[in-house]
């Protein structure tokens, strides 16, 4: 592995021209997994038949592969007449995916608030609605903040997955340099790299988010 | 000041937990203006009765009317009607104590901010607490969170108040300034029902004193009565053990 200056530079060029994909469809997917993950936690809790039902769909979600989720949107879905580009397709895989994981953490995160709460709220006469998102999201938020993050973080880390089905994300981008030259080592250390950096970053911002939702109620 | 006008209606209620029952045929008017204390030991059914009554409970048999609105069908409307004080004060950690106030203003009943910061000021007042209104409920102590949630309770502009317990889980020395709120509100001819075991105020403060031992009305009747010359055995037993 010679020092080979303009072969980092081509791969790093690769790595940034795909980086903005790549961080969208992980950005949307955070954003993705999040409304359904908590869609199914709030439904999981309106009823008995309901509650077995989301259970049933959150657990299945949770233990089947990201891939196998992936390749089954991808060449499943046109056979019913839905084509949809890659990007589409693996942005909505990693949201239902991870959506699964979410709804367990956001679950311990409402358990942990005392019952007293919606029932306050209940007795002001506030519709369900108003008690779910303005009394019970925000104190679970405060809860969740950390393992929500560490979650967002393992979206950003599964965009290389999207590789497979031909999206143009820095994984697949710095693949296609390392099979043409066939030269490995230099293009996934890079790559490595730049995923540390940016998985170090969205850590940072998320235990901000933590300090400022904390500092908020000073309890 | 009591009137005739009934504010609360309950008849015939039953309720079980499963298959334990925890109210047994309860018959309770309680008028415009009255204010009723009700007493009992652990289990006896004190806050299954009056969380029947805004239906943070549901029952199985009997019915319950607040101020002619009829059982189940309109849940918010009763709900606002009734105000309700926890004996874990239950306010909101994430909100200061003024939004504590307004929430419901504005989400329930539509009132602008400023005005609802009005209605909330003013009663933040009347529990003499209005310059802790941008604090969050962390940083008060127990009885000026039981006040707050109490001002809470009256920003809604409730017909009737339910207090289960509110000065159970405080230190002896706020007991005091929780009680002379509730005394206040009482002489202002608010209707409450009041679960304690605050003998003193029951004595000063209460029309009607009740007594529930397993489920039941074991003995209702006006404090001088109810503590002077209690009729049931049970009762006698109980005021015997608190007094
Ligand atoms: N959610 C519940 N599920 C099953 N049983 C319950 C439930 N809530 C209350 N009970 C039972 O119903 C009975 C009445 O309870 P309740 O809380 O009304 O009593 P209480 O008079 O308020 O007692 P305390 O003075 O301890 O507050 C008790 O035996 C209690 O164990
Ligand atoms: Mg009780």
């Amino acid at each position: 592995m010679a020092f080979d200056l303009p072969f980092l530079l081509q791969i790093l060029k690769a790595i940034f021209q795909a980086m903005p994909l790549t961080l969208a469809i992980a950005l949307v997917s955070c954003a993705g997994a999040f409304l359904l993950g908590f869609a199914f936690e709030i439904l999981r809790r309106v009823n008995r038949p309901l509650g077995l039902l989301m259970r049933l769909i959150i657990d299945f979600i949770r233990s089947t592969p990201l891939l196998v989720q992936i390749y089954f949107f991808y060449y499943v879905l046109p056979y019913y007449g839905v084509v949809l580009p890659g990007v589409v397709v693996g942005g909505m895989a990693l949201s239902i995916y991870y959506s699964g994981y979410l709804a367990e953490v956001f679950k311990a995160g409402i358990d942990t608030i005392p019952a007293g709460q919606s029932e306050a709220a209940l007795a002001l006469g506030l519709a369900p609605m108003d008690v779910t998102f303005r009394v019970i999201a925000p104190q679970m938020l405060r809860n969740i903040a950390a393992p929500m993050g560490n979650y967002f973080v393992s979206i950003l880390k599964s965009t290389p997955y999207l590789a497979v089905i031909g999206v143009a994300e820095m994984m697949g981008m710095t693949l296609e340099i390392a099979s043409s030259t066939f030269r490995y080592a230099e293009p996934m250390l890079l790559l490595g790299i730049v995923f540390f950096i940016l998985a170090a970053t969205m850590a940072w911002c998320v235990r901000r988010l933590e300090v400022r939702l904390m500092q908020s109620s000073k309890r | 000041m009591v009137s005739n006008d009934v504010v609360i209606a309950v008849k015939g209620l039953n309720k079980w937990y499963a298959d334990f029952q925890a109210l047994k045929e309860i018959d309770l008017d309680v008028m415009k203006g009255e204010q009723i204390v009700i007493c009992g030991p652990s289990g006896s059914g004190k806050s299954t009765l009056i969380r029947c009554i805004n239906r943070l409970e549901s029952f199985q048999e009997g019915s319950i009317r607040v101020e002619g609105v009829a059982d189940q069908n309109d849940l918010l409307t009763l709900r606002r009607t009734v105000g309700m004080v926890f004996q874990q004060f239950n306010l909101f950690p994430h909100l200061t104590v003024l939004r504590n106030c307004t929430l419901a203003l504005t989400r329930a009943r539509g009132l602008e901010k400023a005005a609802a910061e009005d209605v909330a000021l003013s009663l933040l007042d009347r529990v003499r607490i209005r310059e802790q209104a941008l604090k969050y409920p962390g940083q008060l102590s127990g009885g000026q969170q039981q006040r707050v949630a109490i001002a809470r309770a009256l920003c809604m502009s409730p017909k009737a108040m339910l207090f289960d317990e509110p000065t159970s889980s405080l230190d002896p020395e706020m007991i005091k300034e929780v009680l002379d709120v509730m005394a206040d509100l009482a002489s202002d001819g608010m209707t409450m029902i009041c679960v304690t075991h605050e003998m003193g105020f029951a004595r000063r403060v209460a029309d009607r004193v009740i007594f529930m031992d397993q489920g039941r009305i074991v003995e209702a009747a006006k404090p001088d009565i109810f503590f002077e010359a209690p009729r049931n055995a049970r009762t006698r037993a109980f005021l015997h053990q608190i007094l």
